[in-house]
């Protein structure tokens, strides 16, 4: 075994870096009273709160369960959103064959005065938060239909409205637009009908009696 | 025999286990198992319904008693309208009628009031072979929705998507030539609203080139499926004897091997220039419903071959027209027909001579299936088959109380 | 008001139908509409008696439709039972005029089982009564309707939707003409 010479190479003990660090050359963690913004520019750590109420948001964006009730002419142009053509379940959309289960409501055109009882009633058994979408001009004012005695003119009277999709019938394409603009609208937190609906409920009832004449439902369809 | 002898003769799904046999099927629930009577609302809010209709049905176990139908949730008075709207007014209206075949009651209230005001005279040729052409790609497109929705209504999910997606190509048909993918207003006073577009021929030839490609997959998936015919052979049988005492019309008369074709007897438009067959079937239960429908595609497909063939390149689409808000009919009453996909439809028109329509009522064929036939045909269906039943008739709400 | 024609067009199975509802019921007027559809008018009396020879003794065995019309000047309805031969491929409609103040017809139920169904919604839309039709009163399209029969021609339908139904303010009807030359000045207009 050959003894270690201090001059051999590679083992030259002289060029082996020393623990000793030099003054400047290695750049040192930053101390508590520094950062690399500035000092008076640290960011303030978000509320728990908000941030728990943000990420529940956006759950709720990403996953809405669409009640399968085809109230009027916009029905037919549902069934092409699920194909693979237009694909609403890359967004997280689905279909929700019972109110229990369900989160957005289309109202899908105009609704008959016989009908809108029974949405009301699928509504409310809707649990919160959930949000209504209306489809074409019907919904706004009456549309094609604003001579009829069987059609509702405003449903914003009967029902909160989050989002209008204009069309006769939206396309799928418009659509998906306008479950982009409630996605937006949820993950900002400001798709609250629901809410409003349930401060206003004595409001919402007038308006639901004045037009439904043989009213049997119970003060709250839970 | 042993447990482990697996040759009965009965099946070979033999379990012999602890003495029990399972070799038997389960009896028809609601005869042998005693429990009490059930009401259900098979109601407007359903995934299974056609359309915003319900069924009241009384069950005792799984099998129906009796039902009785609720229409009248999407009724918005359109008669009541059209007697307030100018003729020309009336077309919008009266593509809604029907939501899913929007062109074949177009056709209907411009043939009748063009019969009752001597315009029909006035059609050009060309006008003639593109409503033709239109009322078949319509008709087309709804039996591609029927056909995957009859096995949709059975838990298949895969036909629905492709002939969902099938139809779309013709939905982008109709938006190239009328702009509008579901409502069309297309077919007008006179001829058509405006011409084909350059090309729009051998744009059409391959959607329906794509469609007949997928057809044979489509007929392994559903024809030929040994699951739908358990499901669909002996079911929601119709007797022939109704065929007369009720008024029925379209696939259930002819399912029923009556050969009746509205096209056939009564030619309207071009349909005596071409060839064409008429589809029967025997059984008139679900099965031969939806064989006639899956062959009446293929006929759809060879009429739009032909009328694309044989239609005049030059031409007037459509013949001049007097002013349409000054124009008034002469008295009169008529009853025009044309067979849309679910068998006959009809407009009673009736004009006083002003400048408005007197009274106009719709024959829809769902009038009858979808009430009196749905309704005496309930006592011993299976609950399960309830939506694949009122598919296979085609009820359609919007066209029963309009 | 609609036009009469005497001679009969008709030479085959349906001609002579026609002649022979002439010499049974009474010569009433035939308009021959189109080569398979004629329209003949009969008394109140005769329905039953030439419906239930139709369905029985004739090819004209279908029921196709079945309508009522509002003549409110005149005071009458008018039903119009369509009944159709599958057989010869012709249709007739048998027409009759009901009073309007005391609006009642037989019913045709026992001879086609569908009829209830249109007497129901005519019941429902015009106030006739058919007496002896199941399901009269029973409401079919309408619910909890509390004014007169809607599809009357008394009936106005735009002022029972402003006494219904509210409608969103801000919406003004226009004059079509002063709107245009608004916008578009005089040349605007088509001449």
């Amino acid at each position: 075994m050959k003894k270690f010479n201090g001059t051999d190479k590679p083992w030259d003990l002289t060029s082996l870096p020393t623990t000793e660090v030099p003054k400047g050359s290695v750049p040192h963690a930053p101390t508590d009273d520094q950062c690399f913004l500035g000092s008076e520019n640290i960011p303030e750590a978000p509320k728990l709160q908000e941030a728990v109420a943000t990420i529940k948001n956006w759950f709720r964006a990403s996953s809405l369960n669409v009640l399968a009730f085809g109230t009027g002419c916009g029905a037919i142009e549902l069934r092409p959103l699920s194909t693979s053509r237009f694909d609403m379940s890359r967004f997280g959309i689905t279909g929700a064959p019972t109110p229990r289960q369900s989160n957005v409501f289309i109202i899908s055109g105009y609704l008959s005065t016989k009908t809108l009882k029974r949405a009301i009633r699928s509504y409310e058994q809707m649990p919160n938060p959930k949000w209504v979408v209306a489809l074409g001009s019907c919904t706004i004012n009456g549309g094609m239909y604003w001579d009829s005695y069987n059609t509702i003119k405003v449903l914003d009277l009967y029902m909160p409205v989050d989002v209008y999709i204009s069309g006769c019938m939206p396309r799928p394409e418009a659509l998906l637009a306008g479950f982009d603009y409630l996605m937006t609208d949820i993950k900002k937190g400001e798709a609250n009908g629901w809410h409003h609906y349930l401060e206003n409920l004595n409001w919402y009832r007038e308006n639901q009696k004045q037009v439904i004449n043989d009213w049997d439902l119970p003060e709250y369809s839970w | 025999m042993s447990i482990f002898d697996y040759s009965s003769h009965e099946g070979f799904d033999v379990m012999h286990d602890g003495g029990v046999d399972r070799t038997r099927a389960i009896p028809n629930a609601g005869t042998e198992v005693d429990s009490r009577e059930v009401q259900l609302w098979f109601g407007p809010q359903h995934p299974g319904i056609t359309g915003n209709m319900s069924v009241q049905v009384w069950l005792k176990g799984d099998t129906i008693q009796r039902g009785i139908t609720h229409v009248g949730y999407l009724h918005r008075g359109f008669e009541k309208l059209m007697e307030r709207r100018k003729f020309i007014q009336s077309f919008p209206i009266v593509c809604r009628m029907c939501v899913a075949e929007t062109d074949t009651t177009e056709y209907l209230l411009a043939s009748s009031l063009e019969e009752l005001s001597g315009l029909d005279q006035d059609v050009p040729e060309k006008a003639k072979w593109i409503r033709t052409l239109v009322m078949e790609m319509s008709r087309l497109q709804v039996m591609l929705m029927v056909l995957g929705g009859q096995v949709g209504t059975m838990g298949l999910g895969t036909a629905p998507n492709w002939t969902y997606t099938l139809r779309d190509f013709l939905l982008d048909s109709f938006e190239e030539l009328t702009g509008g993918r579901v409502y069309h207003m297309y077919i007008t006073y006179g001829g058509v609203r405006r011409d084909l577009p350059l090309g729009f021929g051998q744009r059409l030839e391959k959607t329906l080139e794509v469609i007949e490609e997928r057809l044979p997959y489509l007929d392994d998936l559903i024809l030929n499926s040994a699951v739908f015919q358990k499901r669909a052979k002996g079911v929601g049988v119709v007797p022939s004897e109704w065929a007369d005492e009720l008024g029925i019309t379209g696939p259930p008369l002819r399912a029923m091997g009556v050969a009746s074709d509205i096209r056939r007897d009564y030619p309207y438009l071009k349909y005596p220039e071409l060839d064409f067959k008429v589809i029967t079937a025997e059984g008139s239960d679900i099965y031969a419903r939806t064989e006639v429908r899956r062959h009446e595609i293929s006929e759809s497909i060879s009429i739009i071959r032909q009328c694309l063939q044989m239609m005049p390149h030059e031409g007037k689409f459509c013949a001049k027209l007097p002013n349409m808000m000054t124009w008034t009919i002469p008295a009169g009453m008529t009853y025009t027909r044309a067979e849309s996909s679910r068998g006959e439809m009809g407009f009673m028109m009736v004009t006083d001579g002003s400048d408005k329509i007197r009274r106009v009522h719709l024959r829809g064929p769902s009038y009858t299936n979808a009430i009196t036939v749905l309704e005496r045909m309930l006592p011993g269906t299976n609950i399960a088959d309830l939506s694949a039943l009122m598919v296979s008739l085609q009820t359609c709400p919007p066209e029963i109380e309009r | 008001m609609f036009k009469i024609n005497d001679k009969t067009q008709w030479d085959d199975g349906s001609g002579q139908v026609i002649d022979e509802l002439k010499a049974r019921f009474g010569d009433h007027p035939v308009h021959f509409q189109r080569d398979d559809l004629a329209r003949v008018q009969i008394p109140q009396k005769d329905l039953l008696p030439v419906l239930s020879w139709l369905r029985g003794d004739t090819p004209f065995v279908q029921l196709t439709h079945m309508t009522a019309i509002d003549w409110m000047e005149e005071g009458e309805f008018e039903l119009v039972y369509l009944v159709t031969a599958p057989t010869l491929l012709t249709s007739l409609m048998i027409c009759i005029r009901v009073d309007r103040e005391k609006a009642q017809a037989e019913t045709v139920f026992n001879l086609w089982l569908h009829a209830e169904t249109y007497e129901q919604e005519i019941n429902e839309m015009f106030g006739i009564d058919f007496p002896g039709s199941p399901r009269q009163g029973v409401p079919f399209i309408l619910e909890a309707w509390k004014d007169i029969p809607p599809m009357r021609r008394d009936f106005d339908t735009v002022e029972y939707c402003a006494r219904t139904h509210p409608e969103r303010p801000g919406r003004e009807h226009q004059d079509t003409r002063k709107y245009v030359g608004r916008k578009f000045g005089e040349k605007g207009f088509l001449k």
